[in-house]
């Protein structure tokens, strides 16, 4: 039988040896909060497009926002799947809840989320140096941009679309790695990631 | 505000309602992957066209509801399309017809034609999604991925639990930016908020762990409160949904 969900190591339970309850709830919750932030992020996306008119390939700079999930899930949990699941959840609660990408959604999800998993999986879930967790992010925006490439921008010039790669890649980052690392960061000093590995904090110093 | 997407039973309980979610789910993707290979704007327009009738007649949909769902569309599919238009590889053709010279920019038919098919096909993609929402809850959703295609029920009803959390998030949000005024500060839109917006999704999330690990979620045989079995019906649509794909392509030739 599994202890508490609270106990620090794995423990027993059903199919998927190694996730805590908790970390599947966990994991989902932050994919579901992103849902929601992707949800408003596709309203400023849309709405950023004047603003790039001059230069609407930079607009891509906006894209890591859509990445996160896929890299803050796992840095807090560290579990094999956590991107994929986290990335399909946000994807998946976005285009409930109404994105103008439809089920589109669902497969860049997919995507992105499997692109920070190969690089996770590659270090076998042992390496969570900010270089693995860019690379991540990096491999996540690669996948994004040759979906978008394939789906919206088949017509699109080649120097354009390196353009909008680059964009995407220094979004990635920024937004995605460093974003994450400073959220993870935080939530650790808030003291809520207590018994994750992406959370420790010294005893003692934990807020309560 | 965020308001969680609430379908009414009377489109639940509808034809297209009571489909089974993976059924339309993959349709939806079928038609995802049909629309990637081909930039003719027909085959779109007919599958869009297809997606409102279906919600409208067999999803009992209310025309009005389906519209606010599909108007973030339009911003969408009008950026990418113009983008493409303006940076289309066909520009650079100097044999191709000039349909649009603005000064420098140079806009030529086939580009525009490309960027009218994509425009489509964002729109129809978008279209199918706003179906599929309005005629499907959160509930039967996971039930059926759980019982028709074989995902994990720890993982499926675990990201449901999660998703229920949406009011209480939203409620939090305001909480947060609340504080903010009363504190004096002007902008209560921030990025700081995020954090604490994570902050107490993960103390919600560990107490629905707690709840779950304490009804013994995912240890031992799982039982279930609806039975759920393939339909008929479910036949009909997938049928249905693939015979309208080859027909919509079919126009593209």
């Amino acid at each position: 039988m599994s202890g508490s969900s609270f106990a620090s190591g794995p423990s027993a339970g059903g199919a998927s040896p190694g996730w805590r309850t908790r970390d599947i709830v966990i994991t989902a919750i932050i994919g579901v909060a992103f849902g929601v932030v992707f949800w408003a992020w596709n309203v400023v996306y849309g709405a950023a497009e004047p603003i790039f008119a001059a230069a609407p390939w930079a607009r891509d700079a906006l894209y890591g926002v859509w990445l996160i999930p896929a890299v803050l899930a796992p840095v807090i949990v560290r579990k094999p799947g956590a991107a994929l699941f986290a990335e399909l959840v946000a994807a998946g609660v976005s285009a409930y809840l109404g994105s103008q990408w439809g089920v589109d959604a669902l497969l860049s999800g997919v995507l992105q989320g499997l692109g920070a998993e190969v690089v996770f999986a590659a270090t076998r879930y042992r390496s969570w140096s900010f270089p693995t967790i860019a690379g991540a992010a990096v491999l996540s925006a690669v996948a994004a941009w040759g979906h978008d490439w394939f789906l919206y921008y088949s017509d699109v010039s080649t120097d354009i679309q390196v353009l909008r790669g680059i964009a995407m890649a220094v979004s990635a980052v920024f937004f995605v790695a460093g974003g994450s690392v400073l959220l993870a960061r935080s939530l650790g000093q808030a003291g809520v990631l207590d018994g994750f590995p992406g959370g420790p904090v010294p005893q003692g110093t934990r807020a309560g | 505000m965020i308001v969680q997407l609430v379908v009414p039973d009377s489109q639940l309980d509808s034809r297209l309602g009571r489909v089974s979610p993976v059924i339309k789910l993959g349709i939806a993707f079928a038609w995802l992957a049909g629309l990637a290979l081909t930039t003719d704007a027909r085959p779109p327009v007919f599958l869009a066209l297809i997606g409102v009738v279906a919600a409208v007649t067999l999803g009992a949909v209310p025309v009005s509801r389906f519209a606010r769902g599909a108007a973030p569309l339009a911003i969408a599919a009008g950026g990418i399309a113009v983008f493409s238009a303006v940076f289309s590889t066909h520009n650079a053709d100097p044999a191709a017809v000039v349909a649009v010279a603005l000064g420098p920019l140079r806009i030529t038919t086939p580009a525009l034609l490309t960027a009218v098919g994509l425009f489509a096909r964002i729109v129809a993609i978008g279209t199918t999604a706003v179906t599929f929402s309005q005629t499907t809850d959160s509930t039967r959703l996971v039930d059926s991925l759980v019982r028709h295609a074989g995902v994990s029920p720890r993982f499926g009803y675990g990201a449901l639990a999660a998703y229920q959390s949406i009011p209480r998030l939203a409620d939090d949000l305001g909480a947060l930016r609340a504080s903010r005024r009363i504190r004096g500060m002007r902008w209560t839109w921030h990025p700081r908020l995020l954090l604490g917006l994570l902050v107490r999704a993960i103390r919600q999330g560990d107490a629905l762990a707690l709840a779950m690990d304490a009804r013994a979620f995912g240890l031992g045989e799982r039982t279930w409160y609806r039975d759920l079995r393939w339909q008929g019906r479910d036949l009909v649509a997938a049928i249905a949904g693939l015979a309208l794909l080859v027909a919509a392509l079919m126009l593209a030739c």
